[in-house]
């Protein structure tokens, strides 16, 4: 058999059977003036491309594409949950050339939306029973807290350990203090005595100069008396003359002597 | 050199200065000599009277010779004497001529020197007489713009006002010495003596009268900057307040412990009377004023 035969048969097979092709009626009925029908056909639509992107976002490897394609499939499921009530007012409605089985599969067609649309993952992790004054915020699931919300009393409790550690920090800031008082109690009466040392030296500086000038004055004199001493001695007889005669006055006295002795016998 | 009896020494010199009419002139200088050996054989004896007078009359003699300086010295040892013998009014004279002839020299140190002896000789006995005796050595010194030397003076003479309890008085000295110490540049003396002179008012429970001398020594610059202040500030503050124990807290302080014994010992006893008095008279005070503050 040719490749055309083949075509040709395959062509007429799915001729006979497209009547079960259920997106072709689908397809066909959007077609027409069926609004449900066209509404619900896109919200499908919707759903499905929402599921393909997470999925693609399970796959990311990079944190900040995955946030972006999470945000996105988040968006996309608000809106979607906006259309449900629109469908399930459009599906009230009756339409000709349905029948009555599939006007109520409609109905539960869109009750059922809401939860295939829940169903999306969009990577909040799933929290089926919030208890505690949190789930104020279950219309906020984007903002997250680390510990999911279980903020009871252990958690501010302070442990054994800091307590002792705040506890010692007091304890040596304490004796820091004292120390230091000692200290400043050290440097003021060193204060004290180096400024009372500065007042007596500054007493003493004009009695020194006094003292100066008298001592000076009476080295002055003393130099005077000693030059007109030399002077006069020298004078009287010169030094030379003046132990030649001390020698012979002492040879005298002991001539003097020597006789007196011989005598007194 | 003379080892006869002082007494014959001193009526041998006594014929020589007395005139008669075998004697025109007294003949000073040996006179003044046998006196000296005189006063020095009676002191050497203990024989303290005789000592005095025999130093009187040297002293006499040295200024017949004109020589002040020997005078005002051989007035001092009478003087010593003098108080040795407890003649106090004497000793009080004998200081005062010395000084005299110390000034006569020119040699106004030791005549402040000379009246401070004095007054420190007749602190316990005439405490008056010692009060006049060094604020003239303190008008000596300060003519000479020796206000430094002054410094001790006027703490002693503070003393001797605090032991008479002339409060007042005492801080009028401790201003003074203020004074003097800001003119020879000491301002840690200074602040020191304002900060006694607060506390000497406080301790007299004149609370007005403190807090007038704190204010008018907070115009001088030196003091505004200084320890003293914040310490005088802290006192004051805890009297107003009428807190006992902050006011003993201050006491206690070191700077309170770098003044005179004295002046310590004061701070120490406060709060003299009842604190709380003074508290309620300035709480009264505001109140009066939220009343008529209509704003």
């Amino acid at each position: 058999m040719s490749v055309i035969d083949l075509l040709t048969r395959v062509d007429s097979i799915c001729k006979k059977y497209d009547k079960y092709d259920v997106d072709r009626q689908k397809d066909a009925n959007i077609s027409g003036d069926d609004a449900f029908a066209r509404l619900y056909a896109v919200v499908d639509a919707d759903i499905e491309a929402a599921l393909q992107k997470a999925e693609q976002a399970s796959k990311e490897k990079g944190k900040a594409s995955a946030v972006a394609i999470n945000a996105e499939i988040r968006r996309t499921k608000s809106r979607l949950l906006e259309e449900v009530p629109k469908l399930q007012r459009l599906a009230i409605k009756k339409v000709k050339g349905l029948s009555s089985q599939e006007f109520a599969a409609r109905n539960d067609l869109v009750l059922a939306l809401p939860e295939r649309i829940q169903a999306i993952p969009d990577g909040t992790p799933v929290a089926p029973k919030q208890t505690g004054g949190w789930t104020a915020s279950a219309s906020r699931p984007e903002i997250k807290f680390d510990s999911d919300g279980r903020f009871d009393d252990e958690y501010f409790q302070q442990t054994e350990e800091s307590s002792r550690f705040r506890q010692e920090y007091e304890m040596r800031r304490m004796k820091q203090d004292q120390g230091l008082d000692v200290i400043a109690e050290g440097l003021d009466t060193l204060k004290n005595m180096a400024s009372d040392m500065n007042e007596e030296l500054d007493r003493q500086v004009p009695l020194m100069d006094e003292i100066d000038t008298k001592v000076d004055k009476a080295s002055s004199d003393l130099k005077n008396t000693n030059v007109r001493l030399k002077d006069t001695v020298m004078q009287l007889r010169s030094s030379r003359n003046f132990c030649i005669d001390i020698v012979l006055l002492i040879i005298i006295l002991g001539i003097a002597a020597y006789l007196y002795n011989v005598l007194k016998k | 050199m003379s080892t006869s009896d002082p007494n014959k020494l001193l009526t041998k010199a006594d014929k020589l200065t007395k005139l008669s009419f075998t004697r025109w002139t007294a003949d000073w200088k040996s006179a003044t000599i046998l006196y000296e050996q005189a006063a020095n054989s009676f002191r050497l004896a203990k024989d303290y009277e005789n000592a005095k007078t025999a130093y009187e009359k040297a002293s006499k003699g040295q200024e017949m010779l004109s020589s002040p300086w020997d005078a005002a010295k051989h007035m001092e040892s009478a003087a010593a004497l003098a108080k040795e013998l407890r003649n106090w009014r004497e000793v009080a004279d004998f200081y005062r001529r010395a000084s005299e002839l110390y000034i006569e020299c020119g040699r106004p140190q030791p005549a402040s020197d000379a009246l401070a002896k004095g007054a420190r000789a007749l602190e316990d006995t005439v405490p008056e007489e010692a009060i006049q005796l060094y604020t003239d050595a303190c008008t000596v010194l300060e003519e000479d713009e020796r206000e430094q030397m002054a410094f001790d003076l006027y703490r002693a003479a503070t003393n001797v006002y605090i032991k008479l309890e002339k409060y007042t008085d005492a801080a009028a000295l401790m201003l003074k010495l203020g004074l003097a110490a800001e003119k020879s540049n000491a301002i840690n003396s200074q602040c020191k003596a304002y900060l006694s002179a607060v506390i000497i008012y406080l301790y007299a429970h004149d609370f007005k009268q403190a807090e007038k001398c704190y204010n008018d020594c907070s115009q001088v610059d030196a003091f505004l900057s200084s320890d003293q202040n914040r310490c005088a500030s802290k006192l004051l503050a805890a009297y107003t307040d009428g807190d006992v124990e902050e006011i003993k807290r201050v006491a206690q302080s070191s700077a309170v412990s770098h003044l005179d014994n004295v002046i310590i010992k004061l701070a120490r006893k406060l709060p003299t009377g009842d604190v709380s008095g003074l508290k309620a008279e300035t709480v009264e005070g505001e109140e009066i004023l939220d009343e008529n503050d209509l704003t």
